[in-house]
C-alpha cells in the first residue's frame, strides 16, 4: 500500500485492473513472442531504405557532393535541413525523462522508454548529415581536438561546428546513459523470464547484474536523478548551440538573436509529434492501450499547441523584426524570399505556416486533443511543418543574399540528396524495430512504480474512500483476504 | 632549343595508341576472371565467385584505405639545360596573332613550358593589356584536338611525302587565301611564291570584315585602308554600332584609349563624353554614357541626320522623337568638342561609312582623333574579292588553292558554295592547325605551329612591328607555313633565316635584330599623326541610296561577335567558353538576345512583373524560338537583355562548329553565319525581314548571373554598388563619402566604424597589408582579367552541365548590374573577387581552421586543412568562395571518380597534354575543398623574395597580381596599403570621394576598394 494519495479526478494512468505480474507479462511478452508479419515488414522496408541511404551516400563520397544539387550560392541544402529536424525531434525522449521526471511528472511513465530511444536513434540519424555532407569526410576527424601529429593545427573554438560536435556528442552520450540506466532493471526482468540460455547469458550481460536489492533500487534511483539533472540543461543547449550556427552567421535571416529559444522550441515541438506518431502506432500494434492511454495522449498534444504556438509567435517576430528593424538585407529575406507567397519559395514559408501554427490549434478542443486519428495525422502534419521550417531557414535566407548578382537558380534536390534523407528514416526505424523486438517498449520498473497510486485497478479501489469510513476502509484493504 | 631530350615525353605523345596505352597500363593488372558487361550472377560459379569478390574487395579497400595517393616522381634534369632554373620562370617578348588581331605579349615560360601570356609593357599600342582571347590563347598550344601531323587526303603523311607530291601537283593559277595578314616577311614570302606561278593572286579574307569602312576610305581618303583612331584624344566620342571595346577592329588598343578619357580626377572631374547608338545590347553600348536604341536599318538614317545636323541642316527622315532628340543633341555635342570628337560605325554598308568620313571631316576628327598617318592593318579584306575567288574556283580558274588563317566553309554566308567550288580545285592546301571545315575539305593539310612555336613578325599599324620567336620546341609535327611557302617558291632558305635576313638588313645587324626580339616591339621613334586630303564627291551619292533604302521591317536581326568567341576562332577553347559573356552573363551557348519589351509580346514574360522575372531568373531552361531569315531557321532559346531595341534580336556567330575542333564545341551553340548575306561588295551581318516564332520547346542556358538589379522591393541595395552621374559629382562631390557616413552613423561614421563597429579589440596591422583598388570608371568589363586569373591559378573548367548547376569555379567574375529604365538601362561592371576582410566572416566559422588571416591582410585558403563543410562559402556576403563539387582536375584520392557530372570538356582539361597550361606555383586543388582568389599569393611570394634578396623593401614594380596585369585599362591597383607611396595608397588618397568598400557597414572590413562609376551625364540619375 502506497503512502501516496491520488485525486480521484485525476485520470488513470494505467487502465485495467492489472497487477505487477499482470504489467510485466503485456509489456515482455511481445519481447519473448516471435514477431509479427507487421513487424517483418516493416522492417524490410526500414532496411531496404537503410541500404538505399548507403548507396547514396555511397555515391557522394565518391563523387563528390556535385551528387547534390547545391551550388556556389546554397551550400547547404537537404543536408542540414534534414541534420536540424532530425536534432529537433531528438529533443523530446529527454525532456521527458529529464524534466519531466524533476517536474515528478508520473504520466511519462508510459511513454519515456520509447521516447529515449527515438531520441537516441534521432540523434544518430541527425549525426549522418553533418558528417557525409563534409566535402572530405575522410578528413572528418580534424574536427577532433586531441594531441596530434599535425603541427601545431588546431580545431577552431570560434567555430558554431565546432560547439556542434560538442553538444550533439556530450548530448547523444548523456541521453544514451540515460535510456539504458533506465533500461538495467527491465533487462533483468527479462532475463530472469529468460527460456533459453543464451537469452538469459545475453540478458544477463545487458543488465550488469542486476539483483534487484534495495542497495540496487537506491543507486538505481539516485543515478537517474543525477543523469536528470544533467540532461536538462542539455536538452536546451543542443537546439540552442545547432542555432548557433545560423544565428551567428552573416546571412540575413541567419542573423538573428531570437534564434535559441525558437529552436529550442521548434525542437520539443517536433520531438512531441515525433513521439505521437509512434506511440499511436505502438499502442495499437503491441496492445499497450492500457499503458499509452488517451490521457498520455492528450497530455503531449497540450504540449504541441504550446510549443507550436511559441514557434509561431517567434514566425510573427521575425517578421515584424524584418520590417521594424529596416534592414533591406532583412526584409528582403523576410518579406519577399519568405513571406511573399509567390516568391521562388513562398510555398515553404507558408507550406510551414499552415502546418506548424494554423494546424496544432485543433488542439484547443479536448476531443481533438483525445482522437487517436487526429493526433496521428496532426503529428505527422507538424513534422511536415517542421521539416519546412528549416529548409525556409537555410535556403530562402542562402539563396537571395547580399549580392544580388549571386543570387541563385531554383534549388529542388537530386534523388541522391533524397534518397540520404530516406536512408536515415531507415536507420531510425530499422533500430526503432530492432528497439521494440528486443527490449521492452515501455518502462516496466516505472510503470509498477505508478501502478498502485495510478492505475485504474487501485484508483477504483480507493474511491471506497470516499464512500466508507475511515475504519472501514482501511479493514477492507488492510488485509488481504 | 635543340635538346630534344628536354621534350622526351612530347615525343611518347606522337606515339602510336597502343605504345600510350602500354605506358598507362605498365603497373596495372586487370581482375582475375573479370568479364566486363558480365553482372556477378552471370558468372559460371556465382557463388564461389562472390567469395572471391567479396574477400577480395574487402581486402583491396583495406589496402586502398590505407595507401597514400600515388605519388608520380619528378625526375630532375641530369644534365642541366642552360639558362634554365628549374622552378624559375622566364618571360620571352612574342607576339599573339590571330587572323587580324595584334598583341604584343610576354610568354611566361616555366620548365619550358610557356604557361601564361601578359601583355608587353613596351608596346605604345596595347602596352600591358591583353584581352580574354589573348589570355586564353595559351591554351590552345595544348589543345589535344590539334593536328599531330601532316595529312594528304585524310591520312598521315611526312613533309618529305607531301613537299613532293605538292611540287609535282602546284600549278598556277595559284590563290593564297589568308585572313589579314599583317606580317611584312610572309608577305614577302607570298610573294615570292605568287611571283613563280604567273596569274597568280593573294586573297585577303576576313570572317567578320569590313568592307565598307576600306571601301568608304578608298573613296574619301584614296586609301583602302583603316585609320587609326584616338579614343583618347576625343572628348566625344559616338559610336554607330560599333562595338569597340569588344570586339570592333583592335579593341584592347581601344579600351586602353577609351580609358584614359574616362578615369576621373576628383579635383578636376572632367570626362570624355560617349554616346551610342545601337541595336543589341553589346559591352561598348554598355560603358555608354549615353546610349540610343535604334533599329539596325535605321544605322545610315542616323548618320544621315547626324551630318546634316552637323551641316546646321534640318534633321530629315528620322520617324522616332526619341532619337531625333538625340541626333540633335549629338551633334550639338559634336561641334562643341569639335577638333576633339570622334564618330565611328561598325556598319558594313559603303554609304554609311561614307557619312560617317563626312562626318569626321566635319567635326575635325581627321587629323586629330583619326590618324592617317599610321594606318591598321589588321583588317584589309574585301568580301568581293572573296565572291570573285569562289566563282573562279567554280569555273576551274583556280589550279591551287593554299588557306590560311580564313575558313569560309565555316563563315562565308553560303558556306556550302564554298565547299563545292573548293572541290574543283585541283591542289588545295590548308594550313591550319585543326581539322576545321574547310581544312577537311581540302587535299593537303599541313598544320602550322601555334604562334608560341612561331618565330615571325607583325605590323599591327604602320611603322609598329611586333616580333614573335619560339617558347617552345613544335610539340607536334608541324611547320610553319611560311617554311611552306618558301619551300614551294624554290628558295632555299628556311623562314627564320628569312626573317633574320629581312630584319638584320633593316636593323643594323644581328644585334639590331636581337634587341628587337628581346624588346619583342619595334616603335617609331616619334608618333606620326596626320590627316588625309578628303573627297567628299560620293558622300551625296550615299546620302540618297541611304534614304531610299528600304526601312525596317518588323523585326531586323543582327548577327555579332562574342568577346571570347570572337568570329569563332575561341569556340574550341574552353577558358573562352567558360566565360561568362560581359552582358549576357551566358557561357557556353549562343542564344536569341531579345529586348525586355520583345519578350512580353513574344515570349510572354514580363520582366517587370515579380513572379514572371523570378521563374525567368530561377528556371535555367529558356523558351526556344524559331528564327527565319533568307530561307534559313534556326531555332535557340532567347535571353532577355535589357538595352536592345525593341524590333531587333541578336545572335553570335561563332558556334555550331564542327566537333573536329575538340570537346568544347560540341552542343555548343549552333551556326549563325548562314543567315548572313552578300549585299553587293559586303557581307552583311544585319538581316531585315526576320521572322521568329516561340516554339514549345526550352533549352538550358548556363548563365553564372540571373539578377540583374541591386534595387529591390525592400530596398536600393546601395551598399552594393555606387554610381552616380558627372552632374551630380560636379555639384555634390562628397555625395558618395557622405552616404557611406550615412551607412556608417549608427556604428561611429567613416572615422570610428573600424573600432565602434565590433565589441572585439582592434589590432595593429604592422608590416605589408595588401590591398586592392577597383575603378569603377575604368572596368569596361571586357573579362580579360577573368581568363588570366584562370590560367595564372589553375582555375578549373567544369562544363556546360556543371555551371547550369551554379558550380562554376571562377575565382574573379564581373558583376553586370542594370539600373534605371528596364528597356534601356544603365549597366555597370564590377569584378568581384575575394575581398580578403580583415574581419573576415568566412574565417571564423571554420571548424579546423582551414581558412586563415596572415599577418600581412591575406585571406588565405589552406587546402589540406579543408574538410568541405562549405560554411564559409555560406557566409561569404560577396559569394566568391567556389567549392569543388566534383573530381575537376583528377586530383582527387578516388580514382576512376570522374564519371557523371564530370563531362568531356573537363576531362580534356585533364589530358596530360592540356594539363601542361597548369601553373605550377599554384595548387591543383582536389574534389572537395573551397577554393577562392588568393590575390596570387604565389607572385606576392616571390616579389617579397626579390626584394629580400636585394635588401630593400618591396615596391610596387616589383609585382602585379594577373588579373591587374591583363587589364588593358589599368582598372586595378594592388599593392602594400601601408606604404604611403604605393599605388594603391595614393589611389585611395586620391579619390577619398569617389571610394567604397562593397557592403562596408557589415564591418567585414574588406582590402579591396572600388571608385564609384561616374557617368558622363547632365541630367540627375534616374530614379529606378
Amino acid at each position: 500500500m502506497h503512502l501516496k494519495y491520488e485525486s480521484q479526478l485525476r485520470e488513470p494512468l494505467v487502465m485495467g485492473n492489472k497487477d505487477y505480474h499482470q504489467v510485466t507479462e503485456d509489456i515482455v511478452h511481445p519481447i519473448e513472442a516471435k514477431p509479427s508479419k507487421l513487424w517483418y515488414i516493416g522492417f524490410y522496408i526500414a532496411v531496404a531504405l537503410l541500404l538505399f541511404g548507403i548507396y547514396a551516400i555511397y555515391r557522394d563520397v565518391t563523387y563528390g557532393i556535385g551528387q547534390w544539387n547545391l551550388n556556389k550560392t546554397i551550400g547547404w541544402g537537404w543536408d542540414i535541413t534534414n541534420f536540424v529536424w532530425w536534432v529537433g525531434i531528438g529533443h523530446a525522449g529527454t525532456l521527458i525523462s529529464a524534466i519531466l521526471l524533476l517536474f515528478r511528472q508520473g504520466w511519462r511513465t508510459g511513454v519515456n522508454r520509447a521516447a529515449e530511444a527515438m531520441t537516441i536513434f534521432a540523434v544518430m540519424c541527425a549525426g549522418q548529415f553533418p558528417i557525409w555532407h563534409m566535402g572530405r569526410v575522410w578528413m572528418a576527424f580534424f574536427v577532433l581536438p586531441y594531441p596530434n601529429t599535425r603541427g601545431p593545427l588546431w580545431v577552431n573554438f570560434n567555430s558554431p561546428l565546432l560547439w556542434d560536435v560538442f553538444a550533439i556528442s556530450t548530448y547523444f552520450t548523456v541521453s544514451l546513459l540515460f535510456w539504458y540506466s533506465g533500461l538495467i532493471p527491465d533487462l533483468a526482468t527479462v532475463r530472469d523470464r529468460a527460456f533459453t540460455k543464451l537469452r538469459k547469458k545475453l540478458y544477463g550481460i545487458a543488465s550488469f547484474g542486476w539483483t534487484g536489492s534495495t542497495k540496487h533500487w537506491q543507486r538505481h534511483e539516485s543515478l537517474s536523478l543525477v543523469l536528470a539533472g544533467l540532461s536538462t540543461p542539455l536538452v536546451l543547449s543542443v537546439h540552442t548551440i545547432v542555432s548557433f550556427d545560423f544565428a551567428t552567421s552573416v546571412v540575413p535571416g541567419w542573423h538573428t538573436t531570437i534564434f535559441p529559444p525558437y529552436f529550442v522550441a521548434g525542437a520539443i515541438f517536433s520531438g512531441f509529434a515525433m513521439v505521437q506518431s509512434l506511440m499511436v502506432i505502438i499502442r495499437k500494434v503491441f496492445n499497450m492501450e492500457d499503458y499509452i492511454t488517451l490521457g498520455h495522449i492528450e497530455a503531449m498534444n497540450k504540449i504541441i499547441v504550446l510549443t507550436g504556438s511559441i514557434v509561431g509567435i517567434a514566425y510573427l517576430t521575425e517578421l515584424f523584426m524584418g520590417w521594424y528593424s529596416q534592414n533591406k538585407y532583412e526584409g528582403y529575406t523576410f518579406w519577399y524570399s519568405r513571406a511573399y507567397l509567390f516568391s521562388p519559395y513562398g510555398w515553404s514559408y507558408w507550406g510551414m505556416m499552415a502546418c506548424n501554427v494554423l494546424s496544432p490549434q485543433i488542439f484547443w478542443f479536448r476531443k481533438m486533443r483525445r482522437n487517436v486519428f487526429v493526433t496521428f495525422f496532426m503529428s505527422v502534419i507538424v513534422n511536415i511543418g517542421m521539416w519546412f521550417e528549416r529548409f525556409v531557414i537555410i535556403v530562402t535566407s542562402l539563396y537571395r543574399d547580399y549580392l544580388p548578382s549571386s543570387w541563385s537558380v531554383y534549388y529542388s534536390p537530386t534523388i541522391w540528396e533524397i534518397g540520404f534523407y530516406l536512408g536515415t528514416f531507415g536507420l531510425f526505424f530499422t533500430c526503432f524495430f530492432l528497439f521494440a523486438k528486443y527490449f521492452p517498449v515501455i518502462a516496466v520498473a516505472e510503470i509498477k512504480y505508478v501502478l498502485k497510486t495510478s492505475g485504474e485497478g487501485f484508483k477504483n479501489k480507493m474511491d471506497k474512500i470516499e464512500e466508507q469510513p475511515l475504519d472501514t476502509f482501511i479493514h477492507d484493504n488492510a488485509h488481504a483476504h | 632549343m635543340e635538346q630534344k631530350k628536354h621534350w622526351q615525353s612530347f615525343g611518347e605523345l606522337n606515339q602510336s595508341a597502343a605504345y600510350n596505352k602500354d605506358v598507362k597500363d605498365e603497373f596495372r593488372e586487370d581482375l582475375p576472371a573479370v568479364e566486363e558487361n558480365m553482372g556477378l550472377l552471370d558468372a559460371k560459379a556465382p557463388r564461389r565467385d562472390f567469395l572471391k569478390y567479396l574477400g577480395f574487395s574487402t581486402a583491396a579497400a583495406a589496402v586502398a584505405a590505407s595507401c597514400e595517393i600515388p605519388v608520380k616522381k619528378a625526375i630532375p634534369f641530369a644534365n642541366k639545360p642552360e639558362d634554365v632554373v628549374p622552378g624559375i620562370s622566364k618571360y620571352y617578348a612574342t607576339t599573339y596573332v590571330q587572323d587580324g588581331d595584334v598583341v604584343s605579349v610576354l610568354a611566361k615560360v616555366r620548365d619550358g613550358r610557356p604557361i601564361k601570356i601578359e601583355g608587353n609593357d613596351l608596346s605604345p599600342l596595347t602596352g600591358n593589356g591583353t584581352s580574354a582571347r589573348v589570355q586564353a590563347s595559351v591554351l590552345d598550344l595544348y589543345d589535344t584536338a590539334r593536328l599531330r601531323f601532316p595529312l594528304i587526303n585524310g591520312q598521315e603523311a611526312t613533309f618529305e611525302a607531301i613537299d613532293k607530291e605538292v611540287a609535282a601537283a602546284i600549278a598556277g593559277p595559284v590563290v593564297i587565301l589568308t585572313s589579314t595578314l599583317t606580317s611584312p616577311t610572309t608577305q614577302d614570302a607570298i610573294n615570292q611564291l605568287l611571283a613563280k606561278y604567273p596569274g597568280s593572286r593573294h586573297v585577303t579574307y576576313d570572317a567578320v570584315s569590313y568592307t565598307g569602312l576600306l571601301l568608304a576610305n578608298e573613296a574619301c581618303f584614296g586609301k583602302k585602308a583603316i585609320p587609326s583612331y584616338h579614343f583618347d584624344k576625343a572628348n566625344v566620342i559616338v559610336s554607330l554600332q560599333a562595338d569597340f571595346l569588344g570586339t570592333w577592329l583592335s579593341p584592347v588598343e581601344f579600351a586602353r584609349q577609351y580609358a584614359a578619357g574616362k578615369k576621373l580626377n576628383e579635383q578636376k572631374p572632367e570626362m570624355s563624353k560617349h554616346i551610342h547608338f545601337e541595336s543589341v545590347a553589346s559591352l561598348t553600348g554598355s560603358n555608354a554614357d549615353e546610349k540610343h536604341l535604334i533599329r539596325p536599318s535605321e544605322t545610315g538614317a542616323v548618320a544621315v541626320a547626324l551630318l546634316s545636323a552637323i551641316n546646321g541642316q534640318e534633321v530629315t527622315g528620322i520617324a522616332d522623337k526619341l532619337t531625333k532628340e538625340a541626333v540633335e543633341h549629338t551633334a550639338k555635342a559634336l561641334l562643341a568638342a569639335k577638333g576633339s570628337a570622334l564618330v565611328v560605325c561598325g556598319s558594313n554598308d559603303v554609304n554609311v561609312q561614307l557619312v560617317v568620313n563626312a562626318i569626321n571631316q566635319a567635326i575635325g576628327a581627321v587629323g586629330t582623333t583619326i590618324n592617317w598617318g599610321v594606318t591598321f592593318n589588321g583588317r584589309k579584306g574585301v568580301d568581293s574579292d572573296m565572291a570573285r575567288l569562289i566563282d573562279d574556283m567554280k569555273a576551274g580558274a583556280v589550279g591551287t588553292l593554299l588557306i590560311h588563317g580564313a575558313n569560309p566553309s565555316y563563315t562565308w554566308p553560303q558556306a556550302a558554295a564554298f565547299t563545292e567550288a573548293l572541290k574543283k580545285v585541283k591542289t588545295s592546301i590548308s594550313f591550319a592547325s585543326k581539322l576545321d571545315e574547310t581544312a577537311v575539305a581540302c587535299k593537303y593539310v599541313i598544320p602550322d605551329h601555334h604562334y608560341l612555336e612561331s618565330w615571325g613578325d607583325a605590323e599591327a599599324k604602320t611603322g609598329y612591328f611586333s616580333f614573335m620567336q619560339p617558347t617552345i620546341y613544335p610539340l607536334f609535327k608541324t611547320r610553319q607555313w611560311q617554311d611552306s611557302l618558301l619551300k614551294w617558291s624554290g628558295a632555299t632558305t628556311d623562314y627564320l633565316s628569312f626573317l633574320k635576313g629581312y630584319w638584320s638588313a633593316k636593323l643594323g645587324g644581328e644585334t639590331g635584330w636581337d634587341k628587337a626580339l628581346q624588346d619583342g616591339v619595334l616603335n617609331p621613334a616619334t608618333p606620326i599623326v596626320a590627316g588625309a586630303a578628303f573627297n567628299g564627291s560620293a558622300v551625296a551619292a550615299a546620302v540618297s541610296a541611304i534614304s531610299a533604302a528600304k526601312k525596317g521591317d518588323k523585326i531586323e536581326l543582327v548577327l555579332y561577335e562574342k568577346i571570347g568567341i570572337g568570329a569563332g576562332q575561341g569556340a574550341a577553347n574552353p577558358w573562352l567558353q567558360e566565360l561568362p559573356d560581359p552582358v549576357t552573363r551566358a557561357t557556353w551557348d549562343n542564344y536569341v538576345v531579345v529586348s525586355p519589351a520583345l519578350a512580353r509580346t513574344l515570349l510572354k514574360i514580363d520582366l517587370n512583373d515579380n513572379g514572371q522575372a523570378d521563374a525567368y531568373e530561377v528556371n535555367p531552361p529558356k523558351k526556344v524560338v524559331k528564327v527565319t531569315c533568307n530561307g534559313q531557321s534556326v531555332e535557340l532559346p532567347a535571353l532577355i537583355i535589357p538595352g536592345t531595341h525593341p524590333d531587333t534580336i541578336g545572335i553570335a556567330v561563332g558556334y555550331g562548329r564542327t566537333e573536329r575542333l575538340g570537346k568544347s564545341v560540341v552542343g555548343t551553340g549552333k551556326n549563325a553565319y548562314p543567315m548572313s548575306s552578300l549585299n553587293g561588295n559586303a557581307v552583311s551581318l544585319v538581316q531585315g525581314n526576320v521572322e521568329i516564332a516561340l516554339t514549345s520547346e526550352t533549352y538550358p542556358v548556363a548563365l553564372t548571373q540571373t539578377h540583374s538589379r541591386y534595387d529591390t522591393a525592400q530596398g536600393n541595395r546601395t551598399e552594393v554598388m555606387k554610381e552616380l552621374t558627372l552632374a551630380e559629382y560636379k555639384k555634390h562631390p562628397t555625395e558618395i563619402r557622405d552616404e557611406r557616413a550615412e551607412e556608417l552613423a549608427p556604428w561611429g561614421g567613416l572615422e570610428n566604424f573600424e573600432k565602434q563597429g565590433t565589441i572585439y579589440p582592434v589590432y595593429d596591422r604592422p608590416g605589408i597589408r595588401w590591398g586592392m583598388n577597383v575603378d569603377l570608371n575604368a572596368c569596361n568589363g571586357c573579362g580579360a582579367c577573368v581568363v588570366a586569373c584562370n590560367a595564372e591559378n589553375n582555375v578549373s573548367v567544369v562544363g556546360k552541365p556543371e555551371v547550369l548547376r551554379g558550380h562554376e569555379m571562377h575565382w574573379l567574375r564581373i558583376d553586370r548590374y542594370f539600373s534605371g529604365d528596364m528597356d534601356n538601362p544603365n549597366v555597370v561592371f564590377q569584378p568581384m573577387m575575394c575581398q580578403h576582410c580583415d574581419n573576415a566572416p568566412c574565417e571564423n566559422v571554420c571548424p579546423v581552421a582551414a581558412t586563415n588571416h596572415s599577418s600581412e591582410g591575406l585571406n588565405q585558403m589552406t587546402y589540406n586543412r579543408c574538410i568541405g563543410t562549405r560554411y564559409c562559402a555560406n557566409n561569404c556576403p560577396y559569394k566568391v568562395r567556389r567549392f569543388n563539387w566534383a573530381d575537376y582536375t583528377g586530383a582527387d584520392s578516388f580514382a576512376n571518380n570522374q564519371v557523371g557530372i564530370v563531362n568531356d570538356v573537363v576531362l580534356d582539361m585533364n589530358d596530360d597534354l592540356t594539363r601542361m597550361v597548369l601553373n605550377p606555383d599554384v595548387t591543383v586543388r582536389s574534389r572537395g575543398v573551397i577554393e577562392k582568389c588568393s590575390f596570387c599569393v604565389q607572385r606576392l611570394q616571390e616579389s617579397k623574395l626579390k626584394a629580400k634578396k636585394e635588401s630593400r623593401p618591396l615596391e610596387d614594380t616589383d609585382l602585379k597580381v594577373a588579373c591587374q596585369q591583363a587589364c588593358p585599362t589599368n582598372a586595378i591597383v594592388f599593392g602594400n596599403a601601408n606604404n604611403q607611396h604605393s599605388a594603391i595608397s595614393i589611389t585611395r588618397k586620391e579619390n577619398p570621394n569617389r571610394q567604397f568598400y562593397v557592403l562596408e557597414q557589415l564591418h567585414v572590413l574588406p582590402n579591396v576598394s572600388y571608385l564609384a562609376k561616374v557617368r558622363n551625364l547632365e541630367e540627375e540619375k534616374k530614379e529606378a
